[in-house]
């Protein structure tokens, strides 16, 4: 291809190729913490060049370093992602390439390519990050991007940045309104046209279906929101917030899991008695695992899941974004008598049982009547004994169960949920342990309960002849005054759980506890109106417009009437353009608007004196009152006289000016004779 | 790449008749209309469209509805800076002016002035030029700009710029809004004058340069003569005028008064066109040898004289003499 020249004045100057690369770094900050190191490094080293090249140009690279760096970037998130399926590999590529370009920015043109394509940068970033602070930061960037486009574009007042920033933010905030016409009226899929790219394996957060020594306390320390409860009427009282999970049945006496058999076996659990129903909606903060969290015991399935035998919630597709739906639950219940399976899964005893642990539970059996009497007895050991709650408990050896029981006695809900299980298990008493969270926040301003991952518990469901499963949470009957508070749990951001009642919070405990939960109904707002803003919001709205059976044809019908209306009063309010007021002009427009009413309109070339000659010659009965508005105009709007001097002398004249046309005044003559 | 849509370039002398032009008002200035105006986006505009429809596509596909306000966002700014591309042009007066004569051949410039009536400001306003950079001005409101612009010339005569094209990209370059118009601003074009030309006076086919007499300001006092416009103001005797005497100018003679007639029939080329520019150079020779001279051409004599003032006017002469007409047998009368 020859090389044309490339005119001055479409030659980029250094102070735009330094703003594009600023901008580029702006927008690629954010991608930075979910790409890899590699990714960086390689995208780093180009705005590294880049920059560099502005001091000295002999930096930058020639066509043949350029083609070796393209392929290199090419090799770099082939080799980092190995290949280039998934949401990471094309987003690194795509990086990698559009950073490139920055090496060769000849023209003005190519600084306005980068800038459009930061546009599509922006919409990759979306994919890995929602949060209200990245639209804000990135907003800003775009804003930026703008200014840039409209000081390439050049012919500005100086100084020019300054105007360009000027104009941008003009055009951003007359874009605004549209933007959210067009974003709550444009027509969304409601299933995906294509799917490819965008990897659903990402690290589980949350609950897992197992428990191991050490697993919850970890979600303790982790600060995150779980998930969102909204009830319909009076919430439940803070000690009824069981909310139920995974339902482990296996042990090997350190770690339970579901148990392959059994968890995916059996019918949909039914309740024999429901008792105290509640309704309430929950919005689930992605987990990538299928469990839907309910209050013991869900009574209702939502849609997309399914209920267990074992009475959990089940999502028929992993939780991958923020998913809503609503539940019904019965406060009061009885359960049915499991099948056959369950019931010897429910009594399998770990081997490691040694004998003290045995004459603990035959001491029990021995004392109670009752299976429940016996459940009672295991509980008032556990509060009778000096058994303290602690979040860092000391590291157990080979048996847990027993070190926990009879030596350690410190620990968290999976100790007291895992020892007591196994104990009730030795006293052929069927039981399982429920993972899930205890309890919930109250945010009085969004008026719902935060459930944090600092929730998480486990506790123990025993089968009682005629109860069925009874919930019974050995945790709860460590004497509270055993309970150590005084370490991890305040750290950590989360809000107090209702397992223990913290010392009464002082004031600026209080105001910072305040500010959270503002904040948090904030981001519920977030998530209900931007992020999960679908198809059925848009229907809900085009119903209550009285448009619903338009279906889509109404959205876009409304869509465009409300762009076309808005850009009207937009384009109005810029045409409109106030002129001088000239009080001698308006004195002259009267004049000639009173002429006009009788058909002799000025032409618009032709100026007063030639207008008057013309005026007089049709109409020679006029002539006194032209010649004299003449003789006061013209020489104050031509000549040196202050116009001031003349107005009230015009505007008497012309008040009583009522020229009547020919025509008429030939009816008034022929009458008056 | 750059404006890949040009259409000024598409539109042909017959097609011309299509597009509305904006005419010039009473007063000699055009004001460009509501309807005078066109539109179309320009090469980044459609590449900004097609980089949005891509990410329309995405985030509908994907659900992602922040990937969908910023794809309506962007396409709102879009929108946005299309009406005030139009805008930019509306209500615009423009009017054209010719510049200094020129010689055949060389670039006519010309002035075209743009301005607003009303406060509101205008950005890159230009004309576009194939050659020259573009140029664009900022116009503060109320106020007007002027744009200098140079078009090539054939023929002597006067060049008129029929029509002038007025264009902006303000503010994102994503749309160009341009119109045409009418303007009646003329350029007079001097004859291009020959290499070299015979020593008026002297036998045809005399190409030899005149030699100068004597070394400059070895010059003479001649003696009073009435003023004629045109005359250098060094030459004006300001005592004879503080004397109330009138204007007077004091003639010097570096030639010791001597005085050429420049004469038409004097040359032998057959093609008129041709001989004006064999008197051209003749003009321009004597003008620069400062000796008096005058211009004889069929119909028409300019009487000798010297100084810039009578250089032009016989440049003028040369410039719109009509040799069919001055041929003509009643004019030859005259």
């Amino acid at each position: 291809m020859p090389k044309r020249t490339i005119p001055s004045n479409e030659r980029p100057e250094r102070a735009q190729i330094l703003r594009i690369t600023l901008i580029l770094i702006a927008a690629y900050l954010p991608l930075g913490g979910y790409l890899a190191v590699q990714i960086s490094a390689f995208v780093g080293l180009l705005f590294a060049i880049r920059l560099a090249s502005l001091r000295w140009p002999a930096v930058l690279p020639g066509t043949l370093p350029l083609a070796a760096l393209t392929l290199i970037g090419v090799a770099n998130a082939a080799v980092t992602y190995q290949g280039w399926s998934g949401q990471n590999a094309g987003t690194a590529l795509f990086v990698s390439m559009l950073v490139l370009k920055l090496m060769e920015l000849r023209r003005k043109s190519d600084i306005r390519l980068v800038a459009t394509l930061i546009g599509f940068l922006v919409v990759v970033e979306f994919l890995f990050d929602q949060s209200p602070w990245l639209v804000l930061y990135l907003g800003a960037v775009v804003v930026w991007g703008i200014a840039l486009l409209v000081d390439l574009n050049g012919g500005l007042e100086e100084p020019r940045r300054r105007g360009a920033v000027k104009v941008a933010v003009t055009l951003a905030l007359q874009a605004l309104p549209l933007t959210l016409i067009l974003f709550l009226l444009f027509p969304r899929l409601s299933a995906p046209l294509w799917n490819l790219g965008v990897d659903p394996s990402k690290a589980t957060t949350g609950i897992s279906d197992s428990l191991e020594p050490g697993a919850i306390s970890e979600l303790v320390l982790d600060g995150e929101l779980a998930f969102r409860a909204r009830f319909e009427g009076a919430p439940p009282a803070a000690d009824q917030l069981y909310w139920r999970g995974p339902v482990l049945w296996e042990t090997d006496g350190r770690r339970w899991s579901r148990g392959e058999g059994i968890a995916n076996s059996g019918t949909a659990g039914t309740l024999l008695e429901a008792g105290r129903s509640i309704d309430y909606e929950v919005t689930l903060e992605p987990t990538d695992q299928r469990w839907l969290f309910a209050l013991d015991m869900p009574n209702s399935v939502p849609d997309g899941a399914f209920i267990s035998s074992d009475h959990q919630l089940i999502a028929r597709q992993a939780v991958s974004a923020v998913k809503r739906y609503r539940v019904t639950s019965a406060l009061d219940y009885r359960t049915a008598a499991p099948d056959p399976a369950r019931l010897a899964a429910g009594l399998q005893v770990p081997e490691d049982v040694t004998p003290r642990m045995r004459r603990l539970v035959d001491e029990w059996r021995n004392r109670s009547e009752t299976d429940w009497a016996l459940v009672q007895s295991g509980l008032q050991f556990f509060n009778r004994e000096s058994f303290h709650y602690t979040l860092m408990p000391p590291s157990l050896g080979a048996n847990p169960t027993d070190e926990f029981l009879f030596e350690t006695r410190r620990g968290f809900c999976e100790h007291y949920a895992s020892s007591f299980a196994v104990l009730m298990r030795m006293a052929e008493i069927p039981s399982r342990i429920v993972l899930g969270y205890l309890g919930g926040e109250l945010n009085r301003v969004g008026g719902y309960h935060m459930v944090w991952q600092s929730d998480a518990h486990a506790w123990v469901e025993v089968l009682i002849d005629g109860r069925g499963w009874v919930r019974v949470d050995p945790t709860a009957a460590v004497d509270p005054s055993r309970v150590d508070n005084s370490g991890a749990s305040r750290m950590l951001g989360a809000g107090p759980s209702v397992r223990f009642t913290l010392e009464q919070a002082d004031a600026i405990a209080r105001f910072v506890r305040n500010l959270r939960l503002f904040a948090d109904s904030l981001d519920a707002a977030w998530q209900d109106w931007i992020l999960g803003f679908s198809v059925e919001n848009q229907l809900a709205l085009l119903e209550r417009l009285r448009l619903g059976e338009l279906r889509e044809y109404g959205l876009v019908a409304l869509m465009l009437a409300a762009l076309g209306l808005t850009l009207g009063v937009l384009v109005l309010a810029s045409i409109r353009e106030r002129k001088p007021f000239d009080p001698l002009q308006a004195e002259y427009a009267r004049f000639c608007g009173h002429l006009a009413k009788i058909g002799l309109a000025r032409v618009p070339n032709e100026g007063p004196m030639s207008y008057a000659r013309r005026v007089v010659a049709q109409r020679p009965d006029l002539a006194p009152t032209i010649e004299r508005f003449m003789d006061l105009y013209i020489p104050a709007r031509y000549g040196p006289d202050d116009p001031r001097d003349v107005l009230m002398a015009l505007s008497d004249l012309l008040r009583d000016f009522r020229p009547r046309s020919a025509s008429r005044m030939r009816d008034l003559l022929r009458r008056s004779r | 790449m750059e404006d890949m849509v040009d259409w000024t370039r598409f539109r042909g002398r017959r097609l011309s008749g299509l597009f509305r032009r904006v005419a010039r008002g009473g007063d000699g200035v055009a004001r460009v209309g509501r309807r005078q105006i066109y539109i179309l986006p320009t090469g980044n505009g459609l590449r900004f469209g097609a980089v949005l429809f891509v990410m329309l596509l995405g985030s509908l596909n994907y659900q992602n509805n922040l990937g969908l306000l910023f794809t309506f966002f962007l396409a709102s700014v879009a929108l946005v800076a299309m009406h005030h591309t139009w805008f930019n042009l509306l209500g615009l007066s423009v009017q054209a002016r010719g510049g200094p004569p020129v010689f055949a051949g060389d670039d006519a410039s010309f002035e075209v002035v743009v301005g607003t009536e009303g406060k509101r400001a205008r950005y890159d306003v230009g004309i576009p030029a194939h050659e020259t950079p573009h140029q664009a001005i900022a116009i503060p409101g109320g106020d007007c700009g002027t744009i200098r612009i140079a078009r090539p010339t054939l023929r002597r005569g006067l060049s008129t710029l029929e029509e002038v094209t007025v264009e902006t990209r303000y503010p994102l370059h994503l749309f160009r809004a341009w119109c045409y118009v009418q303007t009646d601003a003329t350029t007079l074009v001097y004859p291009k004058p020959t290499q070299a030309a015979p020593e008026p006076g002297s036998a045809a086919g005399d190409t030899e340069p005149r030699r100068r007499q004597g070394p400059e300001g070895m010059e003479d006092y001649l003696g009073p003569r009435p003023y004629r416009e045109g005359d250098s103001p060094r030459q004006i005797d300001w005592k004879a005028h503080a004397r109330e005497r009138g204007l007077v100018v004091k003639q010097f003679g570096g030639d010791q008064g001597q005085e050429v007639w420049i004469d038409w029939t004097e040359l032998t080329a057959t093609d008129p066109e041709t001989r004006i520019s064999l008197l051209t150079r003749q003009v321009l020779d004597a003008a620069e040898a400062q000796i008096r001279f005058g211009l004889r051409l069929p119909g028409l004599e300019e009487a000798p004289g010297r100084g810039d003032g009578h250089l032009q006017r016989c440049l003028t002469h040369l410039a719109l003499y009509d040799h069919a007409q001055a041929n003509d047998p009643l004019q030859r009368t005259a």
